[in-house]
């Protein structure tokens, strides 16, 4: 049943995720190996959820059920994702002084950081194969590493906040065509 | 007392819903207006209390907002405090998705959109870099992270091993090492 591989694939994500960007890795790997989206897609769910508000992992999940299932399968898929929230965290309310300073959950953590990293280093490389594609030169898009280079520039340089690097993007892609 | 209570969860499931329509660019948003509101405002809870709350949700799987409003709506107003917060902060992004999700079906194809959405993706990958060096700063203290870094992304990029699989085993191998680190410093 749709809804319930949904729920049950949110609650992994939830549990093996630890906050914003270390989720998109998560989602990217679910949503590839269900057939529930393709990489284009999560690509725009990842520009979608950075423009909208909420948590990231929260719009991922809701834009995700959304479109395999309709209205159920976005609430399935949040129910999946705020699981740990309801569980582990609330016993974690209930004993936050054992909590504040668990010694175990400092090294997993220690162990869990560096992962995350890499992951989303591997997402960069799978990103920039699928968006920088093209017809042109070197099977690549000049337009879209342009653009790229430019939203890099902005992000890292100039500091721009997301939402504003996204709508510059959007405009460069309508004005270059693709 | 049962009164006060209850007036308290409302006021809980209110703010946090309002909180909920404005947190732009993760998480921070939000605990800065946790303590605008129920630390300097109502005195409900401490400055430390809330840093505290944002450490542990922070630690915790799932969604750090979510966690932390767990954490918050349990110490003001117990359980119900809890699911209020946290139903309150995801209700409104939720509902503004599903009408984004829409419309997001209704344009997908329409030619200017897709030429829109050709230079939206060119920048998802720069996104992700300029996130991933906050974090390359946060997380990486000692080779040992460049190792597990580095092995997750080949196991990621080149393996079929899922990637819910290679985050557990980091946080064994982070357990291991921190065995190993201690017995190091005792002797």
């Amino acid at each position: 049943m749709l809804y319930l591989e949904l729920f049950l694939s949110f609650l992994l994500i939830g549990f093996t995720s630890f906050g914003g960007m270390s989720m998109i890795p998560l989602i990217n790997d679910q949503m590839l190996s269900h057939g529930w989206m393709t990489a284009q897609e999560v690509a725009d769910i990842v520009a979608i959820a950075e423009m909208t508000p909420g948590p990231l992992g929260l719009n991922c999940a809701t834009f995700a059920g959304s479109r395999t299932a309709g209205a159920l399968g976005a609430l399935s898929a949040t129910l999946g994702v705020v699981t740990p929230s309801i569980t582990v965290c609330l016993l974690a309310a209930v004993f936050i002084t054992r909590f504040k300073e668990n010694r175990l959950m400092e090294h997993a953590l220690f162990g869990i950081r560096p992962v995350c990293i890499g992951m989303i280093a591997a997402i960069v490389v799978t990103q920039c194969q699928n968006n920088y594609a093209g017809t042109l030169l070197f099977g690549v898009s000049w337009q879209a590493i342009l653009i790229g280079v430019v939203a890099l520039v902005l992000l890292l340089k100039f500091k721009w906040n997301v939402p504003k690097t996204i709508l510059v993007s959007a405009a460069l892609g309508l004005v270059l065509g693709g | 007392m049962k009164k006060e209570k209850a007036a308290r969860v409302w006021d809980i499931f209110q703010n946090f819903f309002r909180f909920g329509c404005f947190t732009f660019g993760g998480g921070w948003s939000i605990v800065a207006q946790i303590q605008k509101e129920y630390v300097e405002k109502k005195k409900w809870i401490t400055a430390e209390e809330l840093l505290d709350f944002t450490s542990v949700g922070r630690s915790l799987p799932g969604l750090m907002i979510g966690n932390a409003s767990v954490l918050f709506g349990y110490q003001a107003a117990g359980l119900a405090g809890a699911l209020a917060a946290l139903f309150g902060v995801i209700v409104p992004p939720f509902l503004i998705m599903i009408g984004v999700t829409v419309i997001y079906g209704l344009v997908k194809d329409n030619p200017y959109v897709a030429r829109a959405m050709m230079g939206v993706r060119a920048a998802v990958a720069p996104i992700i870099i300029s996130a991933l060096v906050k974090l390359f700063k946060a997380g990486m203290k000692d080779a040992f992270c460049y190792v597990v870094a580095i092995a997750a992304m080949a196991l990621s990029l080149f393996t079929d091993i899922s990637n819910i699989l290679i985050v557990v085993m980091g946080a064994a191998a982070g357990l291991i090492w921190g065995e190993v680190r201690e017995r190091r410093a005792v002797s």
